[in-house]
């Protein structure tokens, strides 16, 4: 494969390449390089961080003892960070990057804030677990998750007086998208998702006096559906296929929709909504590789930090700063904006967070410092040295390891393994101009550039 | 132009330091096409619950829909049958003041319920069927705006409102940290060899503009901003902050049309009482300091401040103390000089709601709108709203 063709697919269906994935593949076919990722992603490893704190608790002692709930909302939003932490930290280092990188999509898909970590952590998971699965169990599964039933107030939707949150959002949000419901089928939509409840543990329970078995009419059909059912009756529209299919089009490949292609997606997604199948089919798409698509990604903050971290390793001394850097990109992970997620592409720039990508990547893995190559170079080293305290994030950077990976490409080559899609032709003038006397030094340089945005 | 001329020959010259504010506006006024006239928005995030923050306190229906989350007690009388809800106490001052204008019913025809596609038809501006992907203060800013400086939203990421075809406003939570990060020469040196001509026509292109226009922002807000005119006390929150970097700008004479600023956390579906009632005191709190600022430098007169919310929520409460998503809603106008101050509208009848049992909207938001780009920032709503809309008459 084409080192421009082996990039573009490393970076869409997981978190950049690095030089020996380039060497590894130089030779191979697509079929091989696409089947070799799907296998690394065989299996589910789930992502579990030490909850033992909060076991063992019965909902009797949380009415002798009030305080007690206080105490472990504030135990929890602790460890929320520190599973905040353990995600990135996978994410860094994970081999198996197209379940990871699916489990990031899904998480932008099936959108759901949740402060308590126990539920957190299990519905991190479970999006892990569905990543390439079936999309139909996912969205059932999705529908009894402890996160979801409180994040969109399923268990105050009882029989007697129905919540709509949740039945809106399922068809708005996670199957059809807007205009393909009524009103009226989302009030008997939640109907059919009364009673749904979730023990403390997190474990599903239905409330059978709670849950509402009478007659439903829903999308035309009438019937005594239960949630499973609704899901099911909605997956049978087309439209659900579709509206997957664009979301994974405008993530994966690009942000404008070609009909055909999108429908030719429709065509293997709809007939048994296998998920593994989809996107199979999409990376071996020829058109999946057109210059057109290659390189003209905005990464996302995660997409950002993680593929510096996967180029140059480094580690923050206050490991809770990687929560900030994610805030001061626009992007928290598990902490979404709203039940949409984050909007994505130019969403993610304005004049803000355009500086501080610029400059992250110096003050993380070079001490704020970009080589300018001029005279007073030097003066800027010891200012830089001088003020090192003053960075407002303190870092440890493995270049050793940089150095090692990159041996074999020379620093003129760097870029081609840097930078997805093309420079611009001023700023390729610039660089030209630049005297490269040191790997680390360019590597920075172009990470502060504009075009290192892009995948 | 005489004007002009006398300003300039009198004492500004010499001390620009003792001008009093309505002067510098003035001349702010004569060397621009736009105005000097502000705008503060303020954006209550969620879907506040506006029958209890404008209360019916006279009306059985009110407290039939709603047996638990009625509020009765320590309501702040208006008139025989509205109230302020006890949280926004500092607002009765304003409106004893005549500095405030409550417009009730305000919505648009065929409502959405969804939480984003209702805020992105407020900010937008558009009809519920149409889609725009520009905000209704970004098309203003196309047309009058040069620099993103010129619309500045008090958060880490902005918002549609301040999104135009061409124009983008600038969102900062913190100015100082924008500006030290532009200075680097590298960055100087990549943007003087940049070479396109078609700047936002690719994603690559739109990083190049947004680059360029960091660097002249962060460089004209940092230079521009005079810290010590804000002495006021602002509540310790994201929101008192918000409001005094606002009026830190305001007061500082920043060349800014449009500030924005939000406060999330209304969408209470649950448990509502306590929310509402923290969020509404933050926001009247803050919102006091910052007209007690804006009075004391000078700036409020040319300062108009709106606040809304993307919808209101059902007449009748739901099973766990809470509402859900409704329709009408009520607006502030708070500003010096306005026509019709007070309860500017009748709220909707509680007996005629419609089909989902939501208040009827009376006043569509663009009226409101309309009224403030033409009356207000002195512009014509050509280009900006797309319906014809009768202006009110709250300026």
């Amino acid at each position: 494969m084409k080192v421009e063709h082996l990039k573009h697919l490393y970076w869409r269906a997981g978190f950049g390449v690095t030089p020996s994935i380039l060497e590894h593949y130089k030779n191979a076919t697509k079929s091989q390089v696409v089947s070799d990722l799907f296998k690394a992603s065989e299996t589910t490893e789930p992502l579990k961080i030490d909850l033992s704190e909060f076991k063992g608790f019965k909902t009797l002692s949380f009415k002798e003892n009030p305080k007690l709930i206080k105490e472990l909302a504030q135990k929890s939003r602790k460890r929320l960070m520190d599973f905040n932490i353990a995600w990135v930290n996978r994410l860094n280092t994970s081999d198996a990057v197209l379940r990871e990188r699916m489990t990031l999509f899904w998480a932008n898909h099936f959108v759901c804030g949740e402060k308590n970590v126990v539920y957190a952590q299990q519905y991190n998971n479970m999006l892990r677990e569905y990543a390439l699965g079936n999309f139909r169990d996912f969205v059932k599964a999705m529908s009894k998750e402890a996160a979801m039933i409180k994040y969109l107030n399923l268990r105050q939707n009882v029989k007697a007086q129905p919540n709509e949150n949740f039945a809106r959002e399922l068809m708005e949000l996670f199957t059809l998208g807007p205009g393909h419901y009524t009103e009226n089928d989302i009030k008997e939509s939640a109907r059919a998702f009364t009673g749904y409840f979730n023990m403390l543990d997190g474990t599903f329970r239905l409330r059978r006096f709670q849950h509402d078995y009478g007659q439903k009419t829903f999308m035309g059909r009438t019937g005594n559906f239960n949630g499973d059912d609704i899901i099911d009756i909605i997956l049978e529209n087309r439209q659900c296929a579709k509206f997957i299919c664009e979301k994974v089009y405008r993530y994966f490949v690009n942000e404008i929709i070609d009909k055909n292609r999108v429908e030719s997606m429709v065509e293997v997604f709809f007939e048994d909504y296998d998920i593994s199948r989809l996107m199979q089919y999409v990376f071996t798409q020829d058109w999946f590789y057109d210059n057109d698509n290659i390189g003209n990604k905005i990464k996302s903050p995660i997409d950002y930090l993680v593929g510096l971290s996967r180029t140059v390793p480094f580690i923050l001394k206050n490991e809770k700063a990687v929560i900030k850097l994610q805030k001061l990109l626009g992007q928290t992970l598990l902490d979404p904006p709203n039940v949409a997620g984050w909007k994505g592409h130019k969403a993610w720039i304005d004049a803000n967070t355009i500086m501080v990508r610029l400059k992250l990547p110096s003050v993380l893995l070079n001490g704020g410092m970009i080589a300018l190559d001029d005279e007073k170079d030097e003066m800027r080293r010891q200012f830089f040295k001088r003020n090192k305290s003053k960075l407002p994030i303190k870092t440890l950077a493995n270049w050793d390891k940089f150095q090692n990976e990159y041996k074999k490409i020379s620093i003129e080559d760097l870029d081609s393994v840097l930078i997805n899609g093309q420079l611009n032709k001023g700023t390729l003038t610039y660089l030209k101009s630049l005297y490269k006397d040191s790997k680390q030094k360019y590597c920075i340089q172009l990470m502060s550039l504009p075009e290192y945005q892009m995948c | 132009m005489e004007r002009r001329d006398f300003l300039r020959n009198s004492a500004l010259a010499s001390s620009l330091f003792f001008v009093p504010n309505f002067v510098r506006a003035f001349e702010d006024f004569e060397a621009k096409s736009i105005g000097y006239k502000r705008l503060v928005i303020i954006q209550l995030t969620g879907g506040n619950d506006g029958l209890n923050t404008i209360i019916p306190y006279n009306n059985d229906l009110y407290y039939n829909a709603r047996p638990t989350l009625g509020i009765k007690n320590d309501v702040i009388k208006l008139n025989d049958e509205l109230a302020l809800h006890p949280s926004l106490k500092p607002l009765q001052h304003l409106y004893d003041s005549g500095e405030l204008s409550i417009i009730n019913n305000v919505g648009y025809p065929n409502p959405v319920r969804s939480h984003f596609r209702s805020m992105d038809i407020w900010q937008s501006g558009s009809s519920s069927d149409e889609y725009l992907q520009s905000g209704w203060l970004g098309r203003f800013l196309d047309k009058h705006g040069k620099h993103p400086y010129n619309a500045i939203e008090l958060d880490e990421t902005l918002s549609l409102a301040l999104k135009g075809e061409t124009f983008n406003g600038i969102a900062t939570n913190d100015y100082r940290t924008l500006y030290k990060t532009a200075r680097d020469p590298y960055f100087q040196n990549v943007l003087n060899h940049y070479n396109d001509q078609h700047l936002s026509e690719h994603n690559l292109g739109y990083l190049y503009k947004n680059m360029i226009d960091a660097k002249s922002s962060a460089n004209y807000i940092y230079e521009t901003t005079k810290v010590k005119l804000s002495q006021e006390d602002y509540p310790q929150n994201k929101f008192g902050k918000q409001l005094k970097s606002t009026a830190q700008f305001i007061n500082s004479g920043l060349d800014t049309k449009v500030f924005y600023n939000a406060l999330d956390g209304f969408d209470t579906h649950a448990n509502q009482q306590n929310t509402q009632k923290r969020l509404l005191s933050i926001y009247a709190e803050a919102l006091f300091s910052f007209v007690k600022d804006l009075k004391r430098n000078g700036t409020f007169e040319d300062t108009l401040i709106l606040t809304f919310s993307e919808f209101g929520r059902r007449v009748k409460q739901n099973a766990a103390n809470g509402t859900d998503h409704g329709s009408a809603n009520n607006v502030f106008v708070v500003g010096k000089n306005l026509k019709t101050a007070g309860v500017y509208n009748q709220l909707s009848s509680l007996s005629d709601l419609d089909d989902n049992g939501d208040l009827k909207f009376t006043v569509d938001f663009r009226q409101v709108y309309a009224t403030i780009l033409e009356n207000w920032l002195g512009t014509s709503t050509k280009g900006i709203i797309s319906v014809p809309q009768r202006k009110l008459k709250f300026i």
